[in-house]
């Protein structure tokens, strides 16, 4: 038996067949069934596993339909359109759902239906059963006004006025039914009957392309993982050609016997469709999940789905039968990298317009890269950028280094109070100006919204200590312009 | 090394009767200077580096060495000391005493990566390193490379890994690749998993990629590698700006490095004083008898807030300057040696 807090008072939220034998209800207190049975057992609920769980659920339907949305706390709705046949038909895909998660240790109850809601109702209501087009009428009108989905509080005055079955709803005038007890009553009705439509939204966008296999015998190693991923990726390789696409990002669906699904996702710079490519990135991904994906008891289902596919240009090779294909080398190496690190391990430095250091260059993964122009350059060498204005001769002198964050350092005393520190301390250790250069006052950007007007500006100062390492500091603020002296900050390191 | 030069010599005879026999001469052999080689019939290109300097023949088997297969500095001496230049297919460890000087380190390691590419064509430059060491020392930032390198923003990659495991992994990767003109990898500290092992697998694949793999360790110790060349690196004070009125007294004109050799099969320790050139993207030798400015700011007391560390436990040693390739660089003698750092402080947050 499971109890929930409810208005300051433990209630029965869910029980088991047992406990049901027992009489008692949901709803109820915890305390009352105490004394009836004091010999029974209450569990805290748990919200966020139950919603856990309905969504390995929902992963696991995925292998029936790619349209599976949550419903409730307690549902499943599964767009079944054009997948029946797949499964020998409704009746014998309704059974095959219902075996596979009664051996899984469900009890579940699904019915088929032209609209969700009469589908809705079925399920909870009528049991196993497939309504066929146009039976939602005759179906709906013995149920209870909970069939209809609706709100408690509108349930509670409808059965006041004494209409207590969907049925009699219906039976009645729209317009006073509308006036008194809302659109929503009649909304839920017309959905039911299909006379609105009714859009369920799938919790994961559909993969334009998918190739699947099923496995009479489940596989459990990795290499047998990555043989099958090849085979699929060949069968998806003719899809991808015949669209003239080619893949950016993939995803691997595993289904484990038991019910869990993985999901192993790649994403590739330049679309892609080579099988040994694709094999080669999965290869690198399930190395790095190793510990992550358990096998179990192995996998009865395997799929590659296509997320996102890209125009794929092809590249024609030139008498010798080379081409050049070192930007093709380095994107598949940044893909094994990335699929193995994350996609932040590797990046690529842009510059932006800003006059604030830390904003000048931003560095992105690497697939952002906008695409290269077409044909492809000839010789591998990159057109000359120009990254500073064309006003400024002389770019000012910036360091190779620079921290993510400015680390704050101790100045003890200046010469001048607008001037460089004669020394300072930075991580415990102390270091003597020996010379310095600047200032080079740089505002922050006024124009941005998040730094005020008020912001204090930066005096850079490069300098060189005693060793002759040089560094890169800056003052925050101005002396005298506020009671507390200004603060130091150490912001990065030249050559 | 400190050998005599009859001791000197003698090596040199015993090495290349081995290479003799061998069949090969795998290395240039520099022959001290103002000696003349005792072999010297067997000289078949005898290519001058500087006039003084007499340098013996390359082979590889039986074909001379291509001239490109070493990557010249451009200063003159260091280039000689290393017989001919950096090699290109390898892994070459470049090392600095502290992370705080890492600015240095990689300064000089992006100036040899600018050299190469002024020559060959611009292909990519991959930059590794561990979180630890881009949040200890800086990330690279793309306009200074761009304004002291000439390296374009387009042809930087850098690959940040979580663990020394997934960087050595990347390097690795990234090692056998010809369509990056370099890889640089940095690591901080000794790690173990970084041992003869791990570097002959870099060296390996960089030698069969033919292209050349900087391993940067900030404050590492010299230990035991496959790289045929180990360089240590740390900042100099740099030269003032050249102005047409003379040095501008008090500024700081272009990146200094001094440059001992660590490890080279061929070359003797020594010590170099190199300038970088921003503009023409060239090292030059920093001239003999140049005047570095002294410290002009009197040493004042500690900071208001906190007193100067405590000093590390046990005797400063002071190292011979050149004498030991472990401890060349002149600011390992300001430091105590390693081992006799207190165990419970751990490596220095300064570097």
């Amino acid at each position: 038996m499971i109890s929930h807090r409810d208005r300051n008072a433990q209630r029965i939220s869910a029980l088991d067949e047992r406990a049901e034998a027992l009489h008692l209800k949901r709803g109820m207190g915890i305390a009352d069934a105490r004394a009836m049975h004091p010999s029974i057992d209450v569990v805290e609920a748990d919200p966020e596993a139950d919603r856990r769980l309905l969504e390995g659920l929902a992963d696991w339907c995925d292998r029936y339909t790619p349209l599976v949305a949550l419903d409730g706390i307690d549902g499943l709705f599964l767009d079944v359109t054009g997948c029946t046949h797949l499964f020998g038909g409704e009746r014998a895909m309704l059974d095959d759902i219902l075996a596979r998660f009664f051996h899984q240790g469900f009890d579940v109850r699904a019915a088929l239906a032209a609209t969700p809601g009469a589908a809705w109702a079925a399920a909870r209501f009528a049991g196993d059963r497939i309504v066929e087009n146009g039976e939602e009428e005759a179906l709906l009108s013995p149920l209870p006004l909970a069939a209809l989905r609706i709100e408690p509080d509108i349930r509670a005055s409808l059965e006041s006025v004494g209409l207590r079955t969907a049925g009699a709803v219906m039976a009645a005038p729209r317009a006073p039914l509308a006036r008194r007890f809302g659109a929503t009553l009649l909304l839920r009705l017309d959905q039911a009957l299909g006379r609105l439509d009714e859009a369920v939204s799938p919790r994961l966008p559909v993969a334009p392309l998918s190739v699947e296999r099923h496995l009479a015998e489940p596989i459990m190693l990795t290499d047998d993982i990555e043989r099958l991923v090849r085979l699929l990726a060949t069968t998806l390789k003719a899809d991808l050609e015949r669209r003239g696409e080619g893949a950016r990002r993939l995803a691997l669906l595993l289904f484990r016997v038991d019910g869990a699904v993985s999901r192993i996702a790649v994403g590739t710079s330049r679309p892609l469709r080579e099988p040994l490519m694709i094999q080669k990135l999965f290869h690198e991904r399930l190395a790095a999940l190793e510990q992550d994906i358990d096998a179990g008891y192995g996998f009865d289902l395997v799929r590659l789905s296509v997320l996102t596919a890209a125009a794929f240009d092809m590249q024609q090779a030139d008498l010798t039968g080379e081409t050049d294909d070192c930007d093709a080398d380095i994107a598949l190496f940044a893909d094994r990298i990335r699929a193995r690190l994350g996609d932040g391990a590797v990046l690529r430095p842009v510059i932006v317009e800003s006059h604030l250091p830390e904003r000048a260059v931003a560095t992105v993964p690497f697939s952002e890269v906008p695409e290269r122009s077409s044909p492809p350059r000839k010789s591998g060498r990159n057109p000359p950028m120009t990254i500073y204005p064309p006003t400024t001769i002389y770019p000012p002198e910036r360091p190779i280094r620079l921290f993510r964050s400015p680390e704050p350092i101790e100045v003890p005393a200046t010469e001048m109070p607008e001037g460089p520190p004669m020394n300072f301390r930075w991580r415990r250790a102390l270091y003597r100006v020996a010379r310095a250069e600047g200032p080079e006052r740089i505002a922050p950007e006024w124009w941005r919204g998040q730094c005020g007007e008020d912001a204090p500006t930066r005096d850079y100062f490069r300098i060189e200590d005693s060793d002759g390492r040089r560094y890169w500091l800056y003052r925050q603020g101005l002396y005298g312009a506020s009671q507390t002296s200004p603060r130091w900050f150490m912001h990065g390191v030249f050559a | 090394m400190a050998m005599t030069a009859v001791a000197r010599e003698t090596v040199f005879a015993l090495r290349r009767q081995i290479a003799k026999i061998e069949g090969t001469l795998s290395e240039r052999l520099q022959a001290p200077v103002g000696e003349r080689p005792g072999a010297r019939a067997d000289n078949d290109v005898g290519s001058g580096i500087t006039p003084e300097i007499d340098v013996t023949i390359v082979r590889r088997g039986l074909a001379v060495a291509p001239p490109d297969a070493f990557l010249r500095t451009g200063a003159a001496p260091l280039d000689a000391a290393l017989s001919g230049g950096l090699p290109k297919a390898a892994l070459t460890e470049i090392h600095g005493a502290e992370t705080r000087g890492a600015g240095a380190v990689a300064g000089f390691t992006l100036a040899l990566v600018s050299l190469i590419l002024k020559r060959e064509p611009r292909l990519p430059v991959l930059w590794i390193g561990t979180s630890e060491i881009f949040r200890e020392a800086g990330f690279p930032y793309a306009r200074g490379l761009h304004t002291s390198f000439g390296i374009e923003p387009g042809e930087l990659l850098f690959s940040e890994a979580p663990r020394l495991v997934d960087a050595l992994w990347v390097a690795e990767e990234a090692a056998r690749m010809t369509a990056l003109t370099a890889v640089i990898l940095e690591i901080r500290g000794s790690p173990q998993r970084l041992d003869l092992t791990a570097t002959r697998r870099l060296h390996a694949r960089a030698q069969s990629a033919g292209r050349p793999l900087f391993l940067l360790r900030q404050a590492g110790e010299a230990e035991p590698t496959a790289a045929p060349v180990r360089l240590i690196v740390s900042a100099a004070s740099s030269a003032s700006r050249a102005t047409i009125a003379g040095p501008l007294a008090g500024s700081i004109g272009r990146p200094a490095f001094t440059v001992s050799i660590g490890k080279s099969r061929t070359a003797l320790p020594g010590q170099f004083s190199l300038e970088w050139n921003p503009d023409e993207h060239v090292f030059e030798e920093r001239r003999a008898g140049e005047h570095r400015t002294k410290n002009p700011v009197p040493v004042v007391p500690a900071s208001r807030r906190r007193k100067d560390p405590a000093p590390a436990s046990g005797a400063v040693v002071a190292f011979p300057a050149v004498a030991s390739p472990a401890a060349i660089s002149p600011t390992a003698r300001d430091q105590p040696s390693r081992p006799q750092r207190p165990a419970h402080i751990g490596p220095r947050r300064a570097g």
